[in-house]
């Protein structure tokens, strides 16, 4: 190639990338157009404080606001009751450092308005350990070292038990109420399971380096982080969904480089919402890391270059994603709340 | 006589050795095997199967295969018993944290061969929530015993 034709490649190779990238903020711009008034997201971040504090924001990042405030305590975990009218979520003695499989032993449980308004303190230090909605926001499901505890939230007493069968951490309730998910020792450590809640059969959903499952509002399925085997050295964590019943296990996004956790649907299951973290762990005994909105249309899709990540899903697209702002353990919902606060 | 005398004089100073040597004192045992947990045995580390991972992010016990040597504690009903041990590749001394807060001892580094002086419990599951690598899964049905203390013994 001619020194003259070796520039002019040059050229056009930055034009048309230049073009890519454009098309590419486009398709951003449409997605956060698309989401802006789609509810809430809360999540837990570091506040002006330096304590992590929780959040509100719009799913394309607009109308943020620090709903706890809190410089001596920490919080995290929050979670909207199915109806959007509470929060649940835990709070740290300052300066604890939350640990990204540990949290849910961790601290207290909190129950607030779903703007942070009138938090309540439930039980003692680590009490209610893992605690997740029933259906109607009545009572809590709990994974303790005897069992998975039912608990009435009114009256604070516990009035069902099952045994737990391995499961270990990271225990969530369907919307639907049949089901748990959870981390289990199955045939090995890190499966992700789920668990019939009125039989207590289990079972395995996603063995190997699996964990932080959460359900689609469809209780039939469940998004969780992965890092499957074959991969170069220590590997990353990709985000992956399948049949509660294990079939179908399928890549959600994955990018070579990053770690991604905090899987978590739109209550429609259109959007989904994840965090991309360059170190493992989801970034909880840091500053969390970007929060990201994609379309489950997309899905699946692989970022950045990715080279490794692409021979292994060939057919997977470009992901189109909504980078937010830094934190952890995101959680969305479609009510209207505290508007124009 | 004199050879008599000798003999006498030996005798009494053997005798007077192998008092002094029953009065001292045995090898103390740390008393933290001996109250701890509802079972003590003295068993040797007879296998580990698969490599033992030392990742930080990440917690887990490790199942090991052990002969009972002698049980000192509780009820052990099988000569070949299944030890969960928390985060081997960390030495007892500092493997206590903030998700198992009461195990220890002095061993170091876990080698096929070893003797252990444990205090354990059984099952695991009712003592530790955690990450378990149990490579007899499927293969062996016996309950998994939880590690709360270990030390060195006498082989």
């Amino acid at each position: 190639m001619t020194p003259r034709r070796a520039i002019w490649a040059l050229v056009v190779g930055a034009v048309l990338a230049g073009a890519g990238l454009g098309a590419q903020d486009d398709r951003v711009a449409q997605l956060a157009r698309e989401v802006a008034g789609k509810g809430w997201i809360v999540y837990a971040a570091r506040g002006d404080n330096g304590t992590w504090d929780l959040f509100l924001m719009r799913p394309d990042g607009s109308e943020r606001r620090n709903i706890t405030n809190t410089p001596d305590f920490e919080e995290g975990g929050a979670r909207f009751s199915p109806d959007g009218t509470q929060l649940l979520y835990r709070r740290f003695a300052k300066g604890t450092v939350i640990s990204h499989d540990l949290w849910g032993f961790q601290g207290n449980l909190m129950i607030a308005g779903p703007d942070g308004a009138n938090p309540v303190q439930i039980g003692g230090d680590r009490e209610f350990p893992w605690a997740s909605w029933s259906p109607d926001g009545k009572q809590i499901a709990c994974l303790t070292q005897k069992g998975i505890q039912i608990v009435d939230l009114q009256t604070k007493t516990v009035v069902r038990e099952l045994p737990r069968k391995g499961i270990y951490q990271q225990l969530f309730w369907s919307p639907d109420g049949q089901w748990f998910c959870g981390v289990a020792n199955a045939r090995i450590m890190w499966t992700v399971v789920r668990m019939n809640a009125q039989t207590g059969e289990l079972n395995i959903v996603q063995e190997f380096q699996s964990c932080t499952p959460d359900w689609f509002p469809d209780s039939r399925h469940i998004i969780f982080p992965s890092r499957p085997a074959g991969q170069d050295g220590y590997g990353f964590t990709q985000l992956w969904m399948s049949g509660g019943d294990g079939q179908g296990a399928r890549m959600i996004y994955g990018e070579d480089g990053y770690h991604i956790y905090g899987g978590a649907l739109s209550p429609d299951g259109k959007y989904v919402l994840f965090t991309r973290c360059a170190k493992d762990g989801g970034g909880s005994e840091d500053s969390g890391a970007p929060i990201c909105v994609m379309r489950m249309e997309n899905a699946p899709a692989i970022a950045g270059a990715s080279e490794a990540l692409r021979k292994v899903h060939p057919d997977a697209k470009e992901a189109v994603t909504l980078q937010l702002v830094e934190g952890w353990e995101p959680c969305w919902t479609y009510a209207e709340i505290g508007v124009g606060k | 006589m004199k050879a008599v005398s000798t003999v006498l004089l030996l005798s009494l100073v053997w005798l007077g050795a192998s008092c002094a040597k029953k009065t001292q004192p045995a090898a103390a045992v740390d008393p933290n095997v001996t109250t701890r947990g509802s079972i003590e045995v003295t068993a040797r580390l007879e296998e580990i199967r698969g490599d033992l991972i030392d990742d930080p992010m990440y917690d887990y016990a490790h199942v090991m295969k052990y002969k009972v040597l002698q049980v000192h504690r509780g009820k052990v009903d099988k000569d070949v018993i299944y030890v969960g041990h928390y985060n081997p590749a960390e030495p007892r001394g500092s493997v206590a944290d903030a998700r198992v807060q009461e195990i220890g001892g002095n061993v170091k580094q876990f080698r096929v061969g070893d003797v252990h002086r444990m205090a354990m419990e059984v099952p695991i599951d009712d003592h530790y929530m955690g990450g378990v690598i149990n490579k007899y899964f499927g293969e062996v049905n016996d309950p998994v015993y939880w590690a709360v203390w270990t030390d060195r013994a006498e082989k």
